[in-house]
This record gives structure tokens, C-alpha cells and sequence, in this order.
């Protein structure tokens, strides 16, 4: 989801690109992000590591990859013309008041009674802001719809 | 903001697409202008004048015409 992100949700009137054009650093930095992130779930999940900084390393093992995507991402918003930046601008308008919502929510929720981390944590929070940032994408995109 | 920018571009006889590689923006940029829903730069609006070799004034406005 990450990876298609600039592409699928750029504007409808740039050129479709395949994938072998897309920037090299956001096509490898998802598949590596991705796959790593998947593996590092499943090693901690069998407590590989022990307790010793072994399992800290192993934890911290999916993020050069995700810089590697970040990188990519930055190139391509920096190729985007005015127009283009000017939505991702107030999508973000959009996604940050939402994220502030979110977390003082939780927070809140935390005040009255702790949650359970295994439903709430960092882990989770981050999906969310990449959905409100979805969201702000939709509605920015409407506001800038071709017109004939 | 009033933009003359779809009648000069029809006087030219380009469509949207060329005047966006002329600009260097997206089509959906110049259709943006052309809808007034977007309001250019000012380095964008020195291009588009520049495209149209008209002044800036001729182009864009602020009142109705």
C-alpha cells in the first residue's frame, strides 16, 4: 500500500507509468520493507533473541528499508509540478488534525483505563495515519478533479 | 481569480496537454487554471503569460469580466 501510494493516488491526468519507470528506491524499499517487517512480526512472535539487544536489532531490521521507500517518495513529490504538491499539502491538512484526534483519543481512553497494547500500540497507530492520509488524498483529489 | 487562460489557449490551438508540456505541469494543473479552481504562481503565471506572450494582466484578473 505504501509503495503504490504516489503512483495510485497521483493525479489522474499524469502519465500512467509502468512499473519498470518507477523510481527504483520506492519499488525496493516497499518489497524490502514490506517482506522484512512480515518476517521481524513472525521472529518476535517466536522470541528469537532472546532478551538481549539481539532482538532489538532484529526489531530495527525493517526501518533502513523503509528510509530507502521514504527517499524514493520525497524524489518523486520533489518531481511533482504545484498543482500536484498542493495536494499532498492539504492532504496532509487533512491527516494531521485527524492524527492529533486519534492519539488524543487514545489518549483519553488511556487516562480512564490502560489499554491493552496488544490492541493499541505504536504498531498500530502508524496504519491509521496512513489511512488519514489516504482520506486527505480522496478528498484533496475531488477538489482538483478534471473538468471538462 | 478570472483566467483567460482557456480562450488564448483555444486562439492557439493547443490543446490541454501541449500547453502542459509547454508549462511544464500536468494537464490537470492547466484544467485546474482553466476551471478556476486553482490559482498559479506567480513563476507560473510568468509562464503562461510568457507561453501566450501576453502580459499577466491580460490574462489573469480579479474582477469579473
Amino acid at each position: 500500500m505504501l509503495y503504490f501510494l504516489p503512483t495510485f493516488f497521483s493525479v489522474p491526468t499524469m502519465s500512467r507509468r509502468s512499473i519498470r519507470s518507477l523510481n527504483p528506491l520506492l519499488l525496493w524499499g516497499f518489497v524490502l520493507w514490506a517482506l522484512s517487517y512480515m518476517a521481524v512480526g513472525v521472529v518476535a512472535e517466536a522470541g528469537v533473541g532472546g532478551s538481549g539487544g539481539v532482538r532489538y536489532v532484529v526489531a530495527l531490521l525493517p526501518l533502513p528499508f523503509f528510509l530507502m521507500w521514504l527517499v524514493g517518495l520525497l524524489r518523486e513529490m520533489r518531481a511533482m509540478d504545484e498543482l500536484q504538491r498542493r495536494i499532498q499539502l492539504e492532504a496532509l491538512g487533512v491527516a494531521f488534525p485527524l492524527t492529533l484526534v486519534l492519539i488524543m483519543t487514545l489518549g483519553l481512553f488511556e487516562a480512564a483505563r490502560p489499554l491493552n497494547p496488544d490492541n493499541w500500540s505504536f504498531r498500530h497507530v502508524w496504519q491509521f495515519l496512513v489511512l488519514f492520509y489516504v482520506i486527505g488524498l480522496f478528498v484533496a483529489r475531488r477538489r482538483y478533479r478534471y473538468e471538462a | 481569480m478570472k483566467s483567460r487562460v482557456r480562450e488564448l489557449r483555444g486562439e492557439h490551438g493547443w490543446s490541454q496537454a501541449e500547453l502542459a508540456a509547454r508549462l511544464g505541469v500536468s494537464r490537470q494543473t492547466v484544467n485546474s487554471i482553466e476551471t478556476e479552481r486553482y490559482e498559479p504562481s506567480l513563476t507560473l503565471a510568468f509562464k503562461i503569460a510568457a507561453a501566450f506572450q501576453q502580459s499577466i494582466e491580460a490574462i489573469f484578473s480579479t474582477e469579473e469580466r
